[in-house]
């Protein structure tokens, strides 16, 4: 067995000049790769988690908006809520009292027509019962028209106030006596003392011809008014009977 | 080979120095392995290509074998173990080559890195404990030790070249044998289990100068271990 020292100084020397060449061209290179990778990683990381860091950050604030916008939905349907609830009663109350004022209206309006039409019908009545009076005493003698009524104002001229009478035979004043047609010198004679008698005075008055009369007489002064004609008593019975209709209603 | 592996014949001579057949192949595989690192290296990119990847791959690999052994910081130890590591398995799977003789099948190869081992031991052991600290390691526990601790250093060197000598030398010797007993191809099953033994005895090589080394260094490395290396060995 022989040792080469120059074979084991050269293979020595070999072994380190490859330390050397594999150190420089190989180890350091690669680990600084590794190396830089592995900060390009951790860098990543550090992004990465801080964009997670601020995605979370926008979230909260996304989250934040969306339960303040609800909060104000809520606010805004019950305002709404609260307003459409005002509205409508004031609609409510609106309607009714415009339905009561129509209903108010109608029937106000309802009995003004029934009243006209009450009234029509009266006045037809009345019409109709003066055209029947008067066809009625057509069928009678002329003076029926007028004598069956001077004792009847004469009873009525009676039974006036005592002042009322004084003043009718003191005042000087000429009455007017309405008749349905013109009176007869014996009729006006009849008149005088008959009405004369009731007042106890003479009388001074002017006969004035009104055929609405029907039949009967109506004296009239300043003072007084007596009526004692069929239409009179005509009215009177209408009244009494649209009085009578109107108490039943 | 046939001739006597524990003989050296020159293949040519610069001056006085004889040139041998394992100095021309370490130069060839200083050429391939320098060419091929600074090649790969030019063009390293944060997305590895594949070449860049088995380097990673490899650097990898050699960090955590040290730091799993020295519980240390790789970066020191990394040039040299790693070059062991890759010089040897080159070395033992040159046989492949023909007419290649493996420069570990050699005594004088495998005696240098033994060497270079000695030396880094006593160097990185003096460079972190300081001359006296080191010193102090041949008497521990006691200084009755310290004859059989001297022994031990240089027994320890002995087995590192004689098992790679011995597993390389014998596994070129039996296929030379085979390859002259019987056919062309008879010997490729022994080439086969030579390329697993030149593979192994790289690691085991590599592993022992690793544990060699870090027993110089001794306990007071833990203080190099940095934090992210720290947190990463916890459990």
């Amino acid at each position: 067995m022989k040792i080469d020292w120059w074979t084991l100084g050269l293979q020595t020397v070999n072994v380190l000049v490859l330390v050397w060449i594999l150190s420089r061209f190989l180890f350091r290179p690669v680990t600084a790769i590794i190396a830089e990778r592995q900060a390009s990683a951790a860098r990543l990381l550090d992004d990465a988690r801080a964009a997670r860091d601020a995605a979370l950050v926008e979230k909260a604030k996304i989250d934040e908006e969306a339960a303040r916008q609800a909060a104000a939905r809520t606010v805004a349907l019950t305002s709404a809520a609260a307003e459409a609830a005002t509205e409508k009663t004031a609609l409510l109350a609106a309607a009714r009292i415009e339905a009561e004022q129509k209903r108010v209206a109608a029937e106000t309006e309802f009995f003004l027509a029934r009243q006209s039409e009450t009234a029509a019908t009266a006045d037809r009545a009345s019409l109709l019962a003066v055209d029947i009076a008067s066809k009625l005493l057509d069928r009678l003698p002329p003076e029926a028209r007028v004598v069956g009524f001077i004792e009847g104002m004469a009873s009525q001229l009676g039974a006036l106030p005592p002042s009322t009478r004084h003043d009718l035979a003191t005042s000087g004043e000429e009455a007017r006596l309405k008749a349905p047609r013109a009176l007869t010198d014996e009729e006006l004679k009849a008149c005088g003392a008959a009405f004369s008698r009731a007042i106890g005075r003479p009388v001074i008055f002017a006969v004035e011809i009104d055929p609405g009369l029907i039949a009967g007489l109506e004296f009239e002064t300043r003072h007084a008014l007596v009526r004692n004609s069929f239409r009179f008593d005509l009215d009177r019975i209408a009244t009494e009977l649209t009085r009578h209709d109107h108490a039943r209603q | 080979m046939i001739a006597s592996p524990l003989t050296l014949d020159p293949v040519f001579s610069i001056g006085p120095a004889p040139i041998t057949e394992p100095v021309l192949v370490t130069w060839a595989i200083m050429i391939g392995l320098g060419g091929f690192a600074f090649l790969v290296t030019r063009r390293l990119k944060l997305v590895p290509s594949k070449a860049q990847t088995v380097l990673e791959t490899v650097v990898g690999a050699v960090d955590d074998q040290i730091r799993d052994t020295m519980q240390t910081e790789p970066a020191r130890y990394r040039a040299l173990i790693g070059t062991i590591f890759l010089y040897v398995l080159i070395a033992n799977w040159s046989s492949l080559a023909p007419g290649v003789e493996p420069p570990t099948a050699h005594l004088e190869t495998d005696a240098a890195l033994a060497l270079i081992v000695l030396g880094a031991t006593i160097v990185f052991g003096i460079g972190t404990r300081g001359l006296g600290g080191y010193l102090k390691t041949f008497a521990e526990p006691t200084w009755v030790m310290i004859p059989l601790n001297v022994v031990e250093q240089i027994t320890r060197t002995f087995s590192l070249i004689v098992r790679l000598f011995g597993n390389v030398m014998s596994g070129v010797f039996v296929v030379g044998i085979v390859l002259t007993l019987a056919g062309l191809l008879t010997p490729i099953p022994l080439m086969a289990l030579d390329l697993l033994t030149g593979a192994v005895q790289a690691y085991i090589f590599a592993v022992l100068a690793t544990v060699f080394i870090g027993a110089a260094v001794g306990e007071s490395h833990e203080i190099a271990l940095e934090p992210s290396e720290q947190k990463r060995k916890q459990p």
